[in-house]
């Protein structure tokens, strides 16, 4: 019964004997404690403030592949990770393959994690962005490559600086949702003024404390995974899923579908986007993943899920992921971006 | 044959330009060619004059396509299959079709010989008009359209499936006649195209993606190029299906509900939903066209059309199971727990009623009205609820006898919480008040600054109020404030959270989502005036009504508007979410009941005054009050 002991507050002294009262006599409390306003109070886990960073050499051997090596949009070097003490912090692992025949990379991928313990009670933050071009003559990977680097500058600048500045409460400020909305809108300004030949999908997560804000075009997706399951949060802008929705393509009919990789919304298609936002509350010890369909296209939901759980760090699962699609033929480039909630 | 538009926009690859004829070449000794009208991957379609002809300009219009496949067998195949359907072709004979004079064959190439139409196809006029076409005209196309799709749909001994009905095959020619063109042979020559690719073709029925097809097919497709026309909305710019989400009426307030509503019939995902064929759907035009004459008639078809703009059925005759009158106004929002119904009324009344049939069980008087609801603090037993008077009253819930009260310094119109062993309220006095449930004792009182209105939310961890001054406060148990945001004018909306989200809405005729454990906008949705309904959560969906008069069906996550309902007048009352439907009342004195997942009546009824106050809905049963003194059940 802790709530009663938080409901009353500072110790008041009991009465003894039930006050009940059939007039309408107004029976004042023999000492109504005097309401306080006070700061928010910081959580008990800040207070153990020793503990929190440990820098540690990094867990991670990301695996090399088998691929060969083709420019330089191979894979990126292993990460030299600073590795929190498991249970307070965003745990981060992330990796991008050109896979086993493209030529090229043409997905990007961008991603900023920031982790405090302060008084302040500041969220733990994360923003990770997967961007999946597409057109010739290089334009895809420049598309994914704007649209990740715009996405990200909008977000840093409209949400992250304010946040160390500490204007969040501004009322004026314009709803997390709408941020979101406005930078994928940006990216889709810039890709199609720079390249007009090109275009790509966007799927942007932004966490902050115990909420997750997604933005999301095309059909790269975000997925939460917990010992529960695993539950795609985005839904693909193509034709296939839209034909699954309406139950007229079953789930097996859509993956040997001839026209599976037609894209109904895409940046870079049109001045005016309809950019799809969610919400998510992030429950204790949750996975968050962002992947291309280079990822999705050849590796079951359930495999996800089941690496995802049993790798050991984040970038452990990371790497497997990509491994697995690579073994199934690689035809596509392969992003993974894996985010684990502390709890 | 002119479909410029389809192999403009189909093929925007290498035209065949090395290949294309030049103007004065010669085919078949007879057709001299004298000039382009289109040029595409497939191969191009030639304006040419027939030379048998020699004293008159007779021209044809061929068309060339290009036998692209490589396997030997396969272009043999290819070939049987481009002979065999021109036969088939050339023996129609409907005025909308055209004529077919000749085909012929070299080694990469296939002619098809046919009557040259003059005029413009129909992508060509929508993209030229500035406004909506007059309905009349494209009524009177409707009409030929299904005529010569029913046409084929009749051919013996099998129904010919047209496959590709869009405006780019439709022309209307020189003489105003509608023209059915391309009838889909070159897809024999197509080959399959790879890569991710952004686009659709947006006609074509869903399940002609699992490579079926029927009249049905090319019912749907009417449907699609009906409502491009109708609406000058380019589906191919949509996302595929979406056809029921920009209806026409509110785009082209000139379409009759009848004519919308044949359209969304031929545009039903399931085949089945649809008209079997186009025979079936012209003969739903030509009803539509025929002038009515006696009186019967008129009557039937304009109760028919009252229902279509209704959106589908509308039960008649919803039965009230009870109605039960106070002495006066009933604004309070009735709540029911074991079995009986408590509310408050204008009358000063707070009355106990028997929710099985509408007895009186006891009635208990404050000094002044009660125009906040009741609440239930069950294992007290206690009825809580404020009046004007200023006092809270905490009723023995069995006889309605007085157990305590508390007293503030202002009428109290906020309504109880119950939760933690405590209710919490607000007053007019600028306080918000946390009372021992089990002595009326005040365990701790936060100044609010404004007069409190709105109903707390409490959670496990925090206690979430609106002030009328406009600002949110969420305060932990023992009153401390933890964040504090600021809406433009008064909340009286009362908070409700879902998944460490707090929405409410505002004066200032906003709607919030805030992260409940920091107060940060989650999302903003502006309706068209100010909001004192308070919201229900169901189907994923937030609720929430306006005094612009509509009720908002809002995505949780997003913010974004599913669907909204408009009444004829404010909506003040909070909505009940319960089984798939949203339960509310409105200021134009109508009980509404509206599907949440569509947004679609499924019965309202009318009530003898305004009704500001919210239903509750338990076992199958709307509780509502209603400013005609009564209280109502009826059967949800």
């Amino acid at each position: 019964m802790d709530f009663l002991r938080r409901i009353l507050g500072k110790p008041a002294p009991e009465q003894t004997q039930e006050t009940i009262s059939i007039t309408k006599e107004p029976v004042e409390p023999p000492r109504p404690p005097e309401p306080v306003i006070v700061a928010p109070k910081a959580e008990e886990s800040n207070h153990q403030k020793v503990n929190t960073v440990v820098v540690a050499p990094t867990d991670v051997t990301p695996t090399v592949f088998d691929t060969v090596e083709l420019g330089g949009t191979r894979q990126l070097p292993p990460l030299e990770a600073i590795v929190p003490k498991p249970g307070q912090h965003l745990r981060v692992g992330h990796l991008s393959d050109v896979g086993m025949v493209r030529p090229n990379n043409q997905d990007s991928m961008f991603c900023l994690v920031g982790a405090s313990a302060s008084h302040e009670n500041l969220p733990e933050l994360g923003l990770f962005v997967v961007a999946d071009g597409m057109g010739g003559h290089h334009d895809g990977e420049k598309a994914s490559s704007i649209a990740a680097r715009v996405v990200g500058q909008y977000v840093i600048n409209e949400i992250l600086l304010p946040l160390m500045s500490n204007q969040m409460n501004d009322p004026d400020r314009p709803a997390l949702t709408e941020v979101l909305r406005a930078a994928v809108e940006k990216a889709n300004e810039a890709v199609t003024e720079q390249i007009p030949e090109g275009g790509t999908t966007t799927t942007m997560a932004v966490v902050l404390g115990d909420l997750a804000y997604f933005a999301h075009v095309g059909d790269s997706r975000a997925y939460l995974i917990s010992n529960d399951g695993i539950d795609q949060i985005t839904r693909d802008h193509s034709l296939v899923q839209r034909l699954v929705e309406l139950d007229q393509l079953t789930r097996e009919e859509m993956i040997d579908h001839p026209q599976k990789n037609v894209l109904y919304r895409a940046i870079g298609q049109s001045d005016n986007l309809d950019v799809d936002t969610i919400t998510r509350r992030l429950q204790p010890r949750t996975r968050l993943l962002l992947c291309s369909d280079g990822l999705w296209n050849l590796v079951a939901d359930d495999t996800i899920k089941e690496t995802v759980l049993h790798e050991p760090t984040p970038q452990d699962a990371c790497n497997k992921l990509v491994k697995l699609a690579n073994e199934r033929g690689g035809p596509d480039n392969i992003t993974v971006i894996l985010v684990q909630v502390p709890g | 044959m002119v479909d410029t538009q389809k192999f403009a926009k189909n093929l925007p690859e290498q035209p065949s330009g090395d290949n294309a004829l030049q103007p004065g070449s010669v085919l078949q000794n007879r057709y001299r060619i004298t000039g382009v009208i289109g040029v595409g991957g497939m191969g191009s379609v030639y304006q040419a004059r027939d030379l048998r002809f020699p004293n008159v300009q007779r021209h044809v219009a061929v068309k060339e396509m290009l036998n692209l496949t490589t396997d030997k067998s396969m272009r043999e195949l290819t070939l049987r299959t481009f002979e065999r359907e021109s036969d088939m072709l050339a023996a129609l004979s409907h005025p909308a079709v055209p004529e077919i004079y000749d085909y012929f064959s070299s080694k990469d190439r296939a002619y098809l010989v046919m009557e040259y139409i003059n005029g413009r196809d129909l992508d060509a006029i929508i993209n030229s008009m500035n406004d909506f076409l007059p309905v009349e005209t494209v009524l009177q196309w409707a009409l030929e359209l299904c005529d010569v799709l029913g046409y084929l749909h009749n051919h013996q001994p099998e129904a010919i499936v047209f496959r590709d009905v869009k405006p780019s095959n439709i022309m209307i020619d020189q003489h105003g006649r509608l023209r059915l063109v391309d009838f889909g042979i070159a897809k024999t020559f197509q080959v399959g195209q790879k890569g991710t690719m952004i686009g659709t073709e947006g006609y074509s029925a869903p399940e002609q993606y699992r490579g079926e097809a029927s009249p049905a097919s090319d019912v749907y497709g009417v449907g699609a190029t009906l409502h491009h026309i109708l609406t000058r909305r380019d589906p191919r710019l949509e996302p595929p299906f979406t056809f029921a989400e920009r209806p026409i009426r509110n785009i082209n307030n000139r379409v009759s509900g009848e004519f919308d509503a044949i359209v969304m019939k031929a545009l039903a995902f399931d085949a089945a939903d649809r008209y079997t064929n186009a025979g079936m759907m012209k003969e739903a035009f030509e009803k539509l066209n025929k002038p009515v004459f006696s009186a019967f008639a008129s009557q039937s078809t304009g109760e028919k059309a009252e229902d279509l703009s209704e959106w589908g059925t509308v039960e008649e005759g919803v039965k009230a199971l009870w109605r039960f009158k106070c002495e006066d106004e009933v604004r309070s929002s009735p709540t029911v727990h074991k079995g009986v119904l408590y509310v408050g009324a204008y009358d000063n009344n707070l009355y106990a009623i028997n929710t099985a049939d509408g007895t009186f069980k006891w009635k208990h008087p404050a000094d002044k009205s009660i125009v906040s609801s009741p609440a239930v603090a069950d294992a007290e037993n206690l009825i809580l609820f404020g009046s004007v008077d200023q006092f809270l009253y905490a009723l023995d819930a069995r006889v309605g006898q007085v157990h305590w009260t508390a007293p503030t310094g202002g009428p109290v119109q906020s309504s109880p919480r119950v939760a933690h062993g405590h209710v919490f309220f607000g007053s007019d006095d600028g306080n918000l008040y946390a009372v021992r449930l089990s002595t009326g004792r005040v365990q701790w009182k936060w100044p609010a600054g404004a007069p409190v209105r709105s109903k707390p939310l409490v959670t496990d961890e925090l206690i979430v109020v609106g002030m009328e001054s406009g600002d949110v406060a969420a305060l932990d148990l023992s009153g401390q404030m933890a964040w504090r945001f600021r809406a433009k004018r008064g909340v009286t909306s009362s908070p409700i959270s879902h998944e460490g989200i707090v929405y409410f809405g505002s004066l200032d005729w906003q709607v919030y989502a805030l992260d409940i454990a920091r107060g940060w906008k989650v999302w903003t949705y502006r309706t068209n005036k100010a909001i004192i309904s308070s919201p229900a959560i169901g189907d994923d969906k937030l609720f929430i009504g306006s005094v612009d008069g509509s009720l908002y069906a809002l995505d949780l996550s997003s913010g974004k508007e599913r669907w909204r309902y408009e009444t004829e007048n404010q909506i003040t009352s909070s909505p009940a979410y319960a089984n798939g439907v949203v339960y509310f009342g409105g200021i134009d004195g109508k009980v509404y009941a509206v599907e949440a997942k569509s947004g679609h009546l499924r019965w309202s009824f009318t009530t003898g005054g305004p009704i500001p106050s919210s239903p509750a809905v338990v076992d199958g049963v709307v509780y509502i009050g209603s400013m005609d003194h009564c209280i109502y059940a009826l059967k949800a």
